[in-house]
């Protein structure tokens, strides 16, 4: 189980998150919502441990990982994919897929470039790629995709390097309609993976169609913390995005 | 023929320590502006152990490879917490603190006067006195220190190095300690530096500050940039190109002391065109999540 607990972040004089707890099972998906400036990005960015937090404490399959560096939570299963596109566009998509199989593996075994374990990271990876369609791309720079091919590939890299528990930072964002049903289905397939989604995202028709939960950010305090139908159906839900006149 | 074989001496001491810079400039993006100062501390390790000592060839390679890395660990200690910019600045004031301690500390460097006398090495019981039977030993191990450069290019290390080049976030985001990988980039980059110093000094037979300077940086900046950063084949290229192109001016009439301000500023003509004409590709741009 992924757990936060009481996490404070408190950046100069301003608190951007106070005492935010929450707690989600192997499988399950919780939708991440709120205004602009309510602290879901910095939500994620101390669970990633990208910013510190000044109070509470991340547990991940009982485990306290509060006190470690970024890199070392991702080892230890936190997986992150980026609003602004994670993916090294210089690279090509091969290449994207093989870093990401290329940290979990020995660096003895894979120093040598035409080692054994390369070459199965290298059929790995192809596999990672075909898994999203693409397999036809697998040469081309990443750089050159579609942003919902980008955001295929960010997504499946995460899972490449075998993160646990997925943070996914708005991934329709950028995205095309058709692409946005295959963002859903490779959501849908790392839920029935067995692992832990949370997505931040505006549109809540498309964090209803996979989320059990969704937690409501307010001025980087929790708001609401329900099943969606009650979330949407809670008057302060309307009432922190469109005022108390509406 | 004589001058044939000096100049495929020099192209090969400056392929590694180019190839070397080439790894923390080119794949890493760091821009170390102390590394002719690891070429350096290389050089006199050799000097001062082959003129005081009774060093041997190997002994003295690896020392003056070991002192490097390891000065390049207690620069990568302090500069590779400082980003970008400060980074740049932070390599160059190490550079101005080993330049000084070479003319100053003249108890163990001979000051500007430089040591002299360093002997040809010996394998065995044969003395490479001749420079083509020292041509051989040059190329021999930079053909070893090209192929282990070049599997570090082509393997995780490299292509890590490269990644969190162009977006360090998501490096870290899949699992890469940065700090590390990058410290211990410095200190294989200066540890090549530290062999080609060595190398150097055994051909010369001389070392002193001015032949460490900070032209001999423009040299390995141009080299570099010139090739595309973090190519390996073009910085091959372009080292031969870049020591072979001025050695013409050694046969046109002009005074002997303009030869080398000569070659310094043809060097630097290439470097601002390579520059200007590159200058929207030459770095992929650093992004920031």
């Amino acid at each position: 189980m992924f757990s936060v607990s009481d996490i404070s972040v408190q950046i100069g004089d301003s608190s951007i998150l106070n005492g935010i707890s929450c707690e989600v099972l192997p499988g399950e998906c919780v939708g991440v919502i709120g205004p602009n400036g309510s602290g879901k990005t910095t939500f994620f960015n101390a669970i990633s441990g990208f910013v510190v937090h000044q109070r509470g404490t991340i547990t991940l399959a009982g485990r306290d990982i509060s006190a470690l560096p970024p890199y070392s939570r991702a080892q230890h299963g936190i997986g992150r994919v980026f609003q602004n596109f994670g993916i090294f566009r210089d690279m090509t998509v091969l290449e994207n897929l093989i870093i990401a199989l290329e940290g979990r593996a020995s660096l003895r075994k894979t120093l040598l470039p035409w080692s054994s374990a390369n070459r199965a990271i290298r059929e790995e990876a192809k596999a990672f790629a075909a898994q999203v369609k693409l397999d036809a791309k697998i040469s081309s720079k990443a750089g050159t995709l579609s942003g919902g091919q980008m955001r295929l590939l960010e997504i499946v890299r995460t899972l490449a390097f075998g993160a646990e528990v997925l943070l996914l930072d708005e991934p329709t964002a950028g995205v095309s309609p058709k692409m946005k049903d295959e963002v859903a289905n490779l959501i849908r397939y790392v839920q029935s993976q067995g692992k832990t989604v949370l997505i931040i995202e505006h549109d809540i028709n498309f964090v209803q169609s996979f989320s059990s939960r969704v937690l409501v950010l307010d001025q980087g305090q929790v708001l609401l913390f329900d099943t969606p139908e009650n979330v949407t159906r809670d008057p302060r839900l309307h009432e922190i995005y469109f005022g108390k006149s509406f | 023929m004589e001058y044939g074989i000096h100049l495929c001496i020099l192209v090969c001491i400056y392929l590694i320590l180019a190839q070397s810079f080439n790894i923390t400039l080119g794949l890493g993006r760091l821009l170390n502006l102390a590394h002719v100062a690891g070429y350096a501390i290389g050089a006199y390790v050799t000097a001062i152990g082959t003129t005081t000592g009774d060093m041997g060839l190997f002994t003295a390679i690896i020392a003056s490879s070991f002192t490097s890395g390891l000065l390049s660990l207690l620069l990568g200690g302090i500069a590779l917490r400082l980003s970008d910019d400060y980074f740049a600045i932070g390599t160059l004031a190490f550079s101005s603190i080993v330049s000084a301690l070479l003319i100053n500390c003249k108890g163990v460097t001979n000051g500007v006067l430089g040591i002299s006398g360093i002997p040809r090495p010996k394998i065995a019981d044969f003395e490479l006195l001749n420079n083509s039977s020292f041509l051989f030993l040059v190329f021999a191990i930079t053909f070893v220190c090209l192929a282990i450069i070049y599997i570090l290019f082509s393997g995780p290390f490299g292509r890590a190095l490269r990644a969190q080049g162009e977006n360090r976030s998501a490096l870290l985001a899949l699992g890469r300690d940065i700090r590390l990988m990058n410290t211990t980039a410095f200190f294989i980059s200066s540890s090549f530096a530290g062999l080609a110093g060595s190398l150097y000094a055994y051909y010369i037979n001389y070392v002193d500050p001015s032949s460490f300077s900070f032209s001999e940086m423009t040299l390995l900046l141009t080299i570099v940039i010139v090739g595309s950063p973090g190519s390996f084949w073009g910085c091959i290229g372009s080292t031969i190109f870049l020591v072979c192109i001025p050695e013409p001016l050694r046969f046109l009439d002009i005074p002997s002391y303009l030869v080398g301000p000569m070659r310094q500023l043809l060097q630097s003509v290439i470097l601002v065109l390579v520059v200007w004409l590159n200058r929207n590709r030459l770095f992929s741009l650093t992004r920031e999540v």
